[in-house]
């Protein structure tokens, strides 16, 4: 039994020293993956190149100075003095290490000292959106250091001012105190000369005025009685005449009738012959009458008053006022010299615009990890695809058969190659709907545009396919060294996490590789919002390393006799 | 015409090949002419592999050349190596195709229209016995059936030459039978064939011609009854047996000779002047003690002509194939 145990390790230790693929698995992929990663994530724990940091100041005050100081003290950036705020968003756009850019505008200094609100700006690119939330903290913090500098200075005025404030306010109220008590007393003791005076003077003119009244009153009444009694004796001797009329026409009256009764007599039958009777004496006229029945008009009496309250009957003289002591106030006031209030500083904050004009600053993380995974499975894929058919098809000979027709192995090749980017680039299409439709990732000003970076990066990856099939050698290597250069391209590519993270040599690198331009294009159309001509270059870099790896993969292959 | 005298529709002139420092093929030349079929016999790791390979132009010869209907292939690459039909010997088809797909995609590369491949696919499946199976995966058939299968996409464009890389590998009898038949069909038609083998007897029951090779090297060319001449018409006699040789032995024997022990000990092959040796060999085995336990005669054939040419059997197989 333990002969058999012995036997069996020492033929499974044989083994596992004669397959170079399990050993590669085993130590090579892990190292692989574990220095591409310490590099690239070392920036997060620490070991920071610093960071890029532009500046405008537009300000060139003490907040400023105090802000291009602190931040000339910072390990963790390298400030760069720049002159306008549309070359620090073209750093910010375009170079590695610049996640966001400052600007401090203009009067920022003395909004700060009037104790009002002033911002930095910040230029940010949303694609480093991590590094822009680390340099924020920081230029946060170094805001919130000269505030408070400011402020504590501030404080230290103040209060010296308040101390003198209320020695000179103590002094003032004494003064004032003592003039409250002299004015006090000179006002009574005018108040009472002006009230005796009004008395006097009203007194002497009330008198006269009555006197006045009285002689006129009477002067009236007179007049009025006079005028009645005229009026009365006129109607009087009307009224005689009246009753003298009436008392002849009385008499004529009888000596009428007895006429009448008389002729009557004698006339007998010819009594109608007789004369008309003898006239009445005539009555009073009419204007008698009239004048007899006007009503008795009393006389009208005057009902104004002399006037003789006039203004110049009272002559009240008030006595002069105690003169107030403003000479010595004045002098008081005059040394009341407060020392300059000190106003408190106010709050700097900061103010985030897209370093792109058009851009966000919030980027929705699908917007990355979309197009980053979705280029790691095509890698994946294209890689392991195109090389283990290549290899298939080396092993049940049908490579062979087909050249038997005289088709060069090149077009051959060619033809997998493209049958594969076709696949590639479809999967990329429905990789990006499938995000649109479910993670609502932004597809950028130009959706169309997004098929540049998917060619293009699905060509390269196709290509670099071959390579690793000429590279492999044998189908079992295909899956170790195809997973493995796939994860290392996809993360030095940037498509894992930003590409700021690493390394200048890995930034280098990066270069070199066409994740590092696909992931660009993507970032900059969906993110920065930029149009399609920002992804020219970075397409034909991408096409150009495709290019080179088909190349290198058919030259390879060809190589190995194929 | 007999194809004797009609020009060789192939040829390789003077081809050497070498793989590092091994030397695979070493100046050989040969060649096939239209309705014949020339078999090309050696043991494995001969060259055989590597002379339909460079015929069929898919390897480039260190030395030498090729000619199809007389011209370089470099001279029409299309049209010429379109002449070609290569059947390797490993199943050059694709598994998870039907067999159906399978003819359909080769008869489309080797440059058949849609509907010259439609037909020639259907007739080919006909030919080799898959029409009822055509719409079923490769991996799905029997090792017979896929020998079957990888011949129709050989010949699914109707090749003027035919490449046959020991197309009977592995295959039952029935299977073989179709196989062998339909490459005389063809042969008939006039389709020029290379048929490697080691299979001595197909060699001698199918081939007009026989192409003897061993260790990169032609070492004979004619037909099967001038190959077993050349190999001088003897018989051969198998020995099993179990003891000690004695030490002068075969030699005492006028005209036997051992040839090398092909089945290892307890196993003798030798050469006879005539059958009226066989009683006189065993007897003297017996008396110097040595058990016979089994023997066999054989008649003069390809074998014996190989042996009698290269002093080894063709089923030595000490050597992997290239």
């Amino acid at each position: 039994m333990l002969r058999a145990i012995w036997l069996t390790i020492q033929n499974e230790a044989r083994l596992l020293l004669k397959d170079p693929i399990v050993l590669f698995m085993l130590l090579l992929a892990p190292v692989v993956i574990i220095a591409v990663a310490g590099y690239s994530l070392g920036n997060l724990y620490g070991n920071a190149n610093a960071l890029q940091l532009p500046l405008v100041d537009l300000d060139r005050g003490e907040v400023a100075t105090g802000i291009v100081d602190a931040l000339r003290r910072e390990h963790s950036v390298a400030l760069e003095l720049v002159n306008n705020p549309d070359e620090a968003r073209r750093m910010v756009s375009r170079r590695d290490r610049t996640p966001l850019a400052i600007e401090i505008p203009a009067g920022t200094s003395e909004a700060v000292a009037a104790g009002g609100e002033a911002h930095l700006i910040l230029f940010v690119d949303p694609v480093r959106r991590i590094e822009v939330n680390a340099l924020e903290l920081r230029i946060g913090e170094l805001c919130r250091k000269v505030t408070a500098s400011a402020q504590a200075r501030a404080q230290t005025r103040l209060a010296a001012s308040r101390s003198d404030l209320q020695k000179k306010l103590q002094s003032l109220a004494a003064a004032i105190k003592q003039e409250q008590a002299q004015v006090r007393q000179q006002m009574e003791q005018t108040q009472a000369k002006v009230t005796a005076s009004v008395h006097a003077q009203t007194a002497a003119v009330l008198e006269r005025a009555g006197e006045d009244t009285k002689a006129i009153v009477t002067a009236r009444e007179n007049q009025a009685f006079a005028d009645v009694k005229g009026q009365l004796s006129s109607r009087e001797a009307i009224l005689r005449d009246i009753q003298n009329y009436l008392l002849e026409l009385k008499t004529s009256q009888r000596a009428f009738e007895d006429w009448l009764t008389l002729l009557k007599a004698k006339a007998g039958s010819h009594a109608s012959d007789i004369p008309a009777p003898p006239g009445f004496p005539a009555p009073p006229s009419d204007a008698e009458l009239a004048a007899l029945a006007k009503p008795i008009t009393l006389p009208a009496i005057d009902p104004s008053m002399p006037s003789t309250l006039a203004p110049e009957m009272f002559s009240v003289s008030i006595p002069k006022l105690p003169s107030i002591r403003d000479g010595d106030l004045l002098g008081e006031l005059a040394h009341f010299r407060i020392a300059q209030v000190p106003t408190l500083p106010g709050g700097l904050g900061l103010f985030e615009q897209p370093a792109t004009r058009g851009g966000a600053v919030v980027v929705n993380a699908f917007d990355q990890y979309v197009p980053g995974f979705g280029v790691t499975f095509l890698l994946i894929g294209m890689l392991l695809g195109i090389s283990l058919t290549v290899f298939d098809e080396r092993e049940w000979g049908t490579l062979k058969r087909m050249q038997v027709s005289g088709a060069p192995l090149a077009g051959l090749l060619l033809g997998k190659l493209i049958a594969r980017f076709g696949v590639g680039t479809v999967q990329m299409i429905l990789l990006f709907a499938v995000g649109w439709a479910l993670f609502g990732i932004s597809l950028g000003r130009e959706p169309v545009a997004l098929l540049l970076p998917m060619i293009g990066i699905s060509f390269a990856a196709a290509s670099f396919g071959l390579v690793i099939a000429a590279v492999a050698r044998a189908h079992d290597s295909v899956m170790p060294l195809g997973a493995v250069t796939s994860m290392a391209m996809s993360a030095i590519g940037g498509c894992w996490w930003p590409l700021d993270f690493e390394p200048g040599w890995m930034r280098a690198v990066a270069r070199c590789l066409p994740t590092t331009w696909t992931m660009q294009s993507f970032n900059d159309l969906m993110i920065r919002d930029l149009s399609v001509s920002a992804v020219m270059w970075p397409f034909v870099a991408t096409v150009g390393l495709g290019i080179i790896y088909l190349a290198a993969g058919i030259v390879a292959m060809l190589s190995l006799g194929e | 015409m007999n194809p004797d005298e009609r020009a060789p529709i192939l040829e390789a002139i003077g081809i050497s090949k070498s793989y590092g420092r091994r030397l695979a093929l070493d100046n050989v030349t040969l060649g096939v002419r239209p309705g014949e079929i020339a078999g090309l016999l050696g043991p494995n790791g001969a060259g055989k592999t590597t002379t339909l390979s460079i015929l069929s132009t898919v390897l480039r010869p260190d030395s030498g050349r090729v000619l199809i209907q007389g011209q370089p292939p470099a001279a029409d690459p299309r049209g010429l190596c379109r002449m070609l039909g290569l059947v390797p010997q490993s199943l050059a088809l694709y598994p998870t195709l039907s067999a159906a797909q399978n003819v359909w995609h080769f008869a489309r590369v080797q440059g058949l229209s849609r509907a010259e491949a439609s037909k020639s696919c259907a007739q080919v499946l006909r030919e080799v016995g898959l029409d009822d199976r055509a719409d079923d995966p490769m991996h799905s058939f029997s090792g017979g059936l896929k020998r079957r299968l990888n011949l129709a996409c050989g010949i699914v464009h109707r090749p003027a030459i035919l490449l046959l890389d020991e197309p009977t590998v592995g295959v039952d009898l029935q299977s073989r039978e179709q196989i062998l038949a339909l490459v005389r069909r063809r042969a008939d038609a006039g389709a020029g064939v290379i048929y490697s083998t080691h299979y001595m007897e197909e060699a001698e029951r199918l081939c007009d011609r026989v192409l003897l090779i061993d260790r990169g090297r032609l070492i004979a060319d004619g037909s099967v009854d001038e190959l077993i001449s050349l190999g001088g018409g003897r018989p051969r006699m198998e020995l099993t047996y179990r003891g000690q040789l004695p030490a002068e032995w075969p030699e005492s024997f006028a005209g036997v000779r051992e040839i090398a022990p092909a089945g290892g000990e307890g196993i003798a092959t030798l050469e006879m002047a005539s059958l009226a040796q066989v009683r006189d060999v065993i007897q003297q085995l017996q008396a110097s003690g040595v058990r016979v336990i089994d023997f066999s005669l054989h008649s003069p054939n390809l074998s014996d002509a190989f042996i009698a040419l290269t002093g080894r059997t063709l089923r030595d197989n000490s050597q992997e194939a290239v």
